[in-house]
């Protein structure tokens, strides 16, 4: 049983179910609390919800994507840390234009995801 | 002056301007027809002279006269000899009975009996119509401005016949001699001026004479550069420049850098003639001159068989050129040497030109197209590499961040019983890695045409039944339908991967519960199969792509359905390189039926089987 370290959640946004638990798996091992959701609408309910400190943003994703996600939580007036992560080459483009705090291309190296989780779940 | 005098001296005045001109062009080119032109023309000019001369009746001249008058029938026949065969025994009685009304008119002097004055007049008149006939047969095989002069100098003919015949009715009707003269005169003059628009057209009727051949050459000539490939635009080029010119042939010949020789398509074949100064042909592409050559055969004895076979005597060759490019040639086939050859070799002149600029239009097209294809190519690998990368990501993403974690927790707590799922989560990757990888091979494979290899005999019953109870579950049956074995010769391997595919598709495409049919049976020249489903459909605008690469119907939602879009790709490929077809029917949200048609025997399959 790993040591619940951090009092605020982290929500892990991605459609694809192997990443989804594989992420949420990763960053409960390293004492995280993890929000799961499948996609942007799924997403937003969390936000709500558990008030997460960061949150972890596939950008292609059925339903409500990642551009949509982060223009709701802008209207909505919610100011969030977003690391975006997705397999699309532009990633870094992508970043900027949702005005993600960072980014992460997949296929991620386990630790350049965890520095970057861990930086700006300290910085918030 | 009188009128009728003034009728005389002009039909005089336009017989010596066309002995002047014709004569002048057969000593510039004496070819046959050109000086049998000119003595033709040389008769009228010298019974103008003698006659001016006012010679007395009985004297040498007056019988030279009227020997002259008797010897123009004889010159037109010999003249319609050299562009339309006459008769040998035709040739020989003008002849004689000319000789012998030579010799009639001295012996009986100016005493002549009605008798001999209406055999006169008969060999006159019969052997002037017979030229009339010949020069109206020939105008109708002809076009454009040869029809033209060809009618005019039919029209002179008939003229000329009938000053005689009026001649003839002076004699018969004296009464009204003065009606019978006035009616010769007019008729002398409408000889004259036909005959030197038929055979000295000034410059301004040869143009407008060429212009609607030309122009309807031009109308053609328009739509030719969008014509599928370069050999159907040769083909109507060539049609078009025999049409216009009246000739049985053309053809094109285009220069090929690489061989050194000028390319004829004749028939299916292409056939490569070295320009040399010997030929008609080479002289008109070394030159860049156009070349008439009456007689190709005598010229070039190295290539007299192939233009005997299409009975080809006389050749007109006339560069194809566009700025400094030498492209070919253009030449244009008939059986005899036309009368007259400049005005049609300043046809062909004129179509070669126009030829160059279709051709230089094709040439444009076709490296734009070419251009285009470069790029579809590219962008097609660009998509196939981003879509493939893609795809790729996603389970490696996964396959890594596990590997990792895996690690972190062996390293960070050694004693921990291994983490069963989180390597049966590695492994699942892997697979859906390795499946994805042999995906992308095939596609490749595909294209290349290299899908199918070694072919063993097939039971296809057999092979649905195998499929059907691998993929078969308690929400998708899957049923068979056979009535026995169906053998062929087929790859196993591939053929177990199609209809795996169409199962797996039929299944995966059916989100709510539905049984999957699978029917095989035989057909006439056909091993046939279909897989039914009642899943999603396919929508109609996708019936038409539904096979290509990377095609995913548009009802399809991509994260709902795993897939880049190639089983479809590689089953048509599979069903394809085996000789077979493969379609599909489908109704948007109620179902699709894949049907797989394959020959029984390697490489035969009824296309019509549907």
């Amino acid at each position: 049983m790993t040591l619940m370290l951090h009092e605020h959640a982290i929500l892990v946004v991605d459609d694809d179910q192997d990443i989804l638990s594989t992420v949420a798996e990763i960053l409960e091992f390293e004492g995280y609390k993890v929000e799961r959701a499948s996609n942007g609408v799924e997403g937003l309910r969390a936000v709500e919800r558990a008030h997460p400190a960061l949150v972890l943003l596939d950008m292609r994703m059925p339903v409500l994507d990642g551009w949509g996600f982060a223009r709701t939580l802008k209207e909505r007036g919610i100011s969030l840390p977003i690391l975006v992560m997705t397999a699309a080459h532009d990633a870094r483009r992508w970043a900027q234009e949702i005005g993600a705090e960072g980014y992460v291309a997949k296929p991620f190296n386990l630790g350049d995801l965890l520095n970057a989780v861990e930086r700006l779940y300290r910085h918030n | 002056m009188t009128a009728a005098q003034l009728v005389q001296y002009l039909s005089w005045a336009t017989y010596v301007t066309i002995f002047v001109i014709v004569a002048a062009k057969a000593m510039r080119s004496p070819r046959r027809v050109n000086i049998d032109i000119a003595l033709f023309f040389s008769l009228p000019m010298l019974i103008v002279v003698f006659t001016l001369l006012a010679p007395p009746a009985g004297s040498l001249l007056s019988y030279l006269v009227v020997i002259l008058l008797l010897a123009l029938p004889y010159m037109l026949i010999k003249l319609v000899d050299d562009f339309a065969d006459v008769p040998k025994w035709l040739l020989y009685t003008s002849e004689v009975l000319l000789a012998l009304i030579v010799v009639g008119t001295i012996a009986l002097g100016s005493k002549q009996p009605d008798w001999f004055v209406t055999i006169e007049l008969f060999y006159l008149i019969v052997f002037l119509a017979y030229g009339v006939v010949a020069f109206a047969r020939q105008s109708q095989r002809a076009s454009g401005i040869t029809r033209r002069r060809m009618r005019s100098a039919a029209a002179g003919s008939i003229a000329l016949c009938l000053v005689f015949v009026f001649s003839g009715l002076a004699r018969a009707a004296p009464q009204f001699a003065g009606l019978w003269s006035t009616l010769s005169q007019l008729s002398s003059l409408a000889s004259g001026v036909s005959y030197f628009l038929g055979f000295t057209p000034p410059e301004i009727l040869r143009r407008a004479w060429q212009e609607p051949e030309l122009r309807a050459f031009l109308g053609r000539a328009a739509r030719l550069p969008r014509l599928p490939d370069t050999q159907a635009i040769l083909a109507e080029m060539e049609s078009g420049a025999a049409a216009s010119l009246g000739a049985p042939h053309a053809s094109v010949g285009l220069w090929s850098e690489a061989r050194q020789a000028l390319s004829f398509g004749v028939g299916d074949e292409q056939v490569d003639v070295t320009p040399t100064p010997l030929s008609a042909v080479g002289r008109a592409f070394l030159n860049q001159k156009p070349v008439f050559s009456p007689n190709a055969p005598r010229d070039n004895p190295a290539v007299a068989d192939a233009l005997r076979k299409y009975g080809a005597t006389a050749l007109l060759v006339a560069p194809i050129t566009a700025g400094k490019r030498k492209l070919g040639v253009l030449t244009v086939y008939a059986p005899q040497a036309p009368i007259f050859a400049e005005d049609d070799l300043a046809l062909v002149q004129l179509l070669a030109d126009q030829a160059a600029v279709v051709l230089e239009s094709r040439a444009l097209i076709d490296e734009a197209t070419h251009v285009r294809a470069q790029e579809e190519v590219t962008r097609l690998k660009e998509d196939f590499l981003s879509a493939a990368a893609h795809d790729l990501r996603t389970p490696l993403t996964t396959l890594v961040a596990q590997a990792q974690l895996l690690e972190r927790r062996a390293v960070r707590s050694p004693e921990a019983p291994a983490d069963l799922a989180g390597i049966q989560k590695v492994e699942k990757e892997a697979q859906r890695l390795k499946t994805l990888v042999l995906e992308l091979l095939d596609a490749t494979r595909t294209e290349q045409g290299r899908l199918v290899g070694t072919r063993e005999e097939v039971d296809l019953t057999e092979v649905a039944e195998e499929t059907c109870a691998r993929n078969g579950t308690e929400l998708h049956p899957c049923e068979v339908e056979a009535e026995g074995p169906v053998l062929g010769c087929y790859d196993s391997v591939r053929i177990r991967q199609l209809v795996e595919n169409l199962v797996e598709n039929a299944v995966k495409y059916s989100p709510e519960a539905g049984a999957v049919r699978v029917k095989v049976w035989r057909e006439k020249e056909c091993n046939c199969l279909s897989v039914a489903d009642s899943g999603i459909g396919i929508p109609a605008e996708d019936l038409s792509h539904i096979f290509d690469r990377f095609h995913r119907g548009t009802n399809v939602d991509d994260k709902r359905f795993m897939g880049m879009g190639l089983g479809l790709f590689i089953c048509k490929g599979i069903v394809e390189q085996h000789g077979g077809r493969i379609w599909v029917d489908s109704v948007h949200g109620r179902g699709s039926t894949f049907y797989v048609a394959l020959p029984v025997e390697v490489g035969k399959i009824d296309a019509d089987v549907t």
